[in-house]
């Protein structure tokens, strides 16, 4: 194409973009149809990532195609191998996109659909895909090393031992919030909890079907379990009408929370071939299908958005979570913006994949890309519902009221009008017994799943199936994440305690798995636990801790990347990773702030020990909530503790007291350079 | 025709398949149970540390 053409196209590109972000952003009491979301998405994604990581590729980090990777030179057949850009790049968003992209939008969505839209668009292009393309090349060029050890070789001790800390806090906060979403999406709802209760035997039943029949055929074999799950979702409309069955499969939100603990103690200790592998299977086959699907549907439907611009709330009184827009919408929407998280994935098993360094642009950089698409459409999902609705679903009993009439009318005098009458309509549209006080961001993105869907496939009268299918979907994704994030957590656990007494580092020494697995979801169990038994529902407060927690990683891996910047002589550069730093840091100690020392009991968890101690209620909620002040706390430490430790890094060498060491490999020629990718 | 090669050669990759296939062809063993079998055990470690973004 020649650069004419080249020029004339991608200025159309930019003024499409710039007409779509001037509807999303000024039209003011009208409603707007949800392409214009798309497209000034699509718009912006494809600018970011043609000119800005463009830019990073060339300048900033000189991508080097004669450079060898680690996946070349110790290709070994097994983790480290070339492999197609292509290939990397769906293994890469497979282990990238989880329910954090879903759940998140739907959250922050109570602003009103402008400051989450801005946020992940401009969030992902200047912050997540940068962090997850530095992280990923500054891994290639050490031979694959993780983050923890990036950190300590470049940062220092204190480095490591930060990120090692952030990394089990985020799983133990993640953990915890993840169970309290599906126990919010599963509680009275038969039908639901029946259908994801069938995803264990469904795992345990591929897991022997490929270890005895069919040998190696994953694929075949998720196309089975994938089947059956539907036949599970089938199978739960029956469950949920009769009673005599129903009654086994309706459960209260803390028997399903004891159910998670013991579940999440299993699949700990199980072997990997009979539950968590076939399950992660399962799950990714169902998410890429499922991905796929919803963006179909919302390009065939182009639904309206119900929701506004702006809602009242972006003022701190919002009903789904208590705090302003700033600084709340930035933490409660990471994954699909920035997320920590991607960093552990960009640092573990894709960069032994890498072929040749200039992937590494379309892997880091476009899966993020994809992510956050993912999350632009968890926006459209949850905006095309009626406010009124949305409202009614993520408003916790505490504040809008126990009674469907009661919350109805707080709702409606909150000027989203809504009717009791309305909403078992749609509960029942849905098989459902109520869709009051369904908070965790899942049911609501499912009833906007199965809105979208309906109304372009079958009709209202498959709403109900699309609707569990929705659930499924999302509660399917959450469990993998637990599975994973549990056995993770025993590994790091156990390599900690293996450095104190040698048989606890053993993987294989069954009372080290079992006390370690034993720690880890106590850990998670007691979060849990406690946002089960939180008044206010408890998303309020652990959706910020887990945003803050994740907001901790990112600023982790910015600063080591800002450091290798810095002592690889491009300090003229920095600003790529130190913009979207000094956002996160100024975010992250904003909410941290809030979250503790709030005067408003919604906000502050201190607040709200005061207000709790004041009205004699329980010794353990109010010792809750101060422990929740103390995690808080402790993140923001761990924040300060890294920055300073950076800060004293970058100083000592711009100033030339300090040599800038670096623990880059050393440069091999490619043997690949000659071959066309 | 292309792009659906790849696609599958995506699928097959992110499912495992693709691994079991160098596993056997490195170790000269059939597929089978009892290659799949040792192909288990020997990926058990990065299997088991395979972190889930949220």
């Amino acid at each position: 194409m020649n650069s004419g053409i080249r020029f004339a196209m991608w200025t159309l590109v930019g003024l499409l973009g710039a007409l779509a972000l001037a509807t999303i952003a000024l039209h003011r009491g009208e409603q707007i149809n949800a392409l214009w979301l798309v497209t000034a998405a699509v718009c912006i994604y494809a600018l970011g990532y043609r000119f800005y990581s463009g830019f990073i590729a060339a300048k900033v980090l000189a991508l080097d195609p004669q450079r060898a990777t680690p996946a070349e030179r110790l290709d070994n057949g097994r983790d480290f191998l070339p492999t197609n850009k292509w290939v990397v790049f769906g293994h890469h968003f497979a282990a990238i996109a989880g329910p954090g992209p879903l759940v998140g939008p739907v959250l922050a969505a109570q602003f009103g659909y402008l400051p989450g839209t801005l946020w992940i668009l401009v969030g992902a292009v200047f912050g997540g895909c940068v962090q997850d393309f530095v992280i990923l090349l500054f891994s290639v060029r050490r031979d694959g090393k993780s983050l923890t050890e990036m950190a300590k070789a470049e940062i220092g001790a204190i480095g490591g031992v930060v990120a090692y800390a952030s990394v089990i806090s985020i799983l133990v906060i993640l953990l915890a919030v993840c169970a309290l979403i599906v126990v919010n999406a599963l509680k009275q709802s038969p039908w639901g909890t029946f259908t994801i209760a069938m995803t264990i035997p469904i795992a345990f039943l591929m897991g022997l079907y490929l270890r005895r029949m069919r040998p190696g055929r994953v694929l075949e074999t998720s196309a089975i379990g994938f089947v059956l799950v539907l036949a599970a979702i089938w199978g739960g409309q029956w469950v949920s009408q009769a009673p005599a069955i129903a009654k086994y499969f309706t459960m209260t939100a803390p028997a399903l929370a004891i159910a998670l603990i013991v579940y999440g103690f299993a699949a700990s200790a199980l072997p990997v071939w009979l539950l968590l592998a076939p399950r992660d299977y399962l799950s990714t086959f169902v998410k890429l299908g499922t991905i796929a699907l919803l963006a179909a549907g919302i390009v065939v439907m182009h639904p309206t958005l119900h929701m506004p611009a702006l809602t009242k709330f972006v003022d701190g009184t919002g009903p789904v979570f208590a705090g302003k827009v700033f600084p709340f919408a930035f933490i409660t929407i990471a994954c699909g913006a920035i997320s920590g998280f991607h960093s552990l994935i960009s640092s573990g098993t894709t960069p032994k994949l890498i072929r040749r360094e200039t992937e590494i642009r379309l892997v880091g950089y476009g899966s993020m890309v994809a992510e956050s698409m993912v999350a632009i459409m968890a926006t459209v999902a949850a905006c095309v519902l009626e406010p009124g609705t949305y409202f009614a679903i993520n408003s916790p009993a505490g504040i809008a009221g126990q009674l469907p009439e009661k919350a109805a009318s707080t709702i409606s005098a909150w000027g989203f009008p809504v009717s009791a009458v309305g909403m078992q309509a749609l509960a029942r549209s849905v098989g459902e017994q109520t869709l009051f006080n369904r908070t965790g961001g899942a049911p609501a993105f499912a009833v906007g799943m199965a809105h979208i869907f309906s109304n372009s496939l079958g009709g209202q009268a498959v709403m109900a199936l699309w609707y569990h299918f929705a659930l499924m979907f999302e509660a399917l994704f959450i469990l993998t994440v637990l599975d994973a994030g549990t056995r993770v957590g025993r590994f790091m656990v156990q390599d900690a305690l293996g450095h104190a007494w040698k048989p606890l580092g053993r993987t294989s020494w069954y009372p080290s798995v079992l006390a370690t697995s034993g720690f880890i979801v106590a850990a998670w169990g007691y979060f849990l636990w406690q946002g089960v038994r939180d008044p206010l529902g408890g998303i309020n407060s652990l959706w910020p801790l887990f945003g803050i927690a994740n907001q901790l990683l990112a600023t982790v891996a910015l600063c080591v990347a800002t450091t290798i910047l810095i002592k690889t002589h491009r300090a003229k550069y920095m600003m790529v990773t130190l913009a979207p730093l000094a956002w996160l840091v100024v975010v992250t100690f904003a909410a941290s702030w809030h979250k503790m020392f709030d005067p408003d009991p919604r906000i502050g968890f201190l607040a709200q020990a005061r207000k709790l101690a004041l009205g004699g209620e329980s010794a353990r909620l109010i010792f809750n909530n101060r422990l929740d002040a103390v995690v808080t706390g402790a993140l923001i430490v761990m924040v300060g503790l890294i920055l300073i430790e950076s800060l004293r890094q970058w100083v000592g060498i711009l100033s030339g007291k300090r040599a800038a060491q670096t623990t880059e490999s050393p440069f091999v020629i490619t043997g690949l350079a000659e071959e066309r990718v | 025709m292309r792009v659906l090669r790849l696609l599958r050669a995506v699928l097959r990759e992110i499912f495992d398949e693709a691994a079991y296939e160098r596993f056997c062809i490195q170790e000269r063993l059939p597929a089978g149970r009892q290659s799949y079998y040792e192909f288990l055990e020997q990926t058990k470690n990065t299997t088991k540390q395979k972190v889930r973004c949220c």
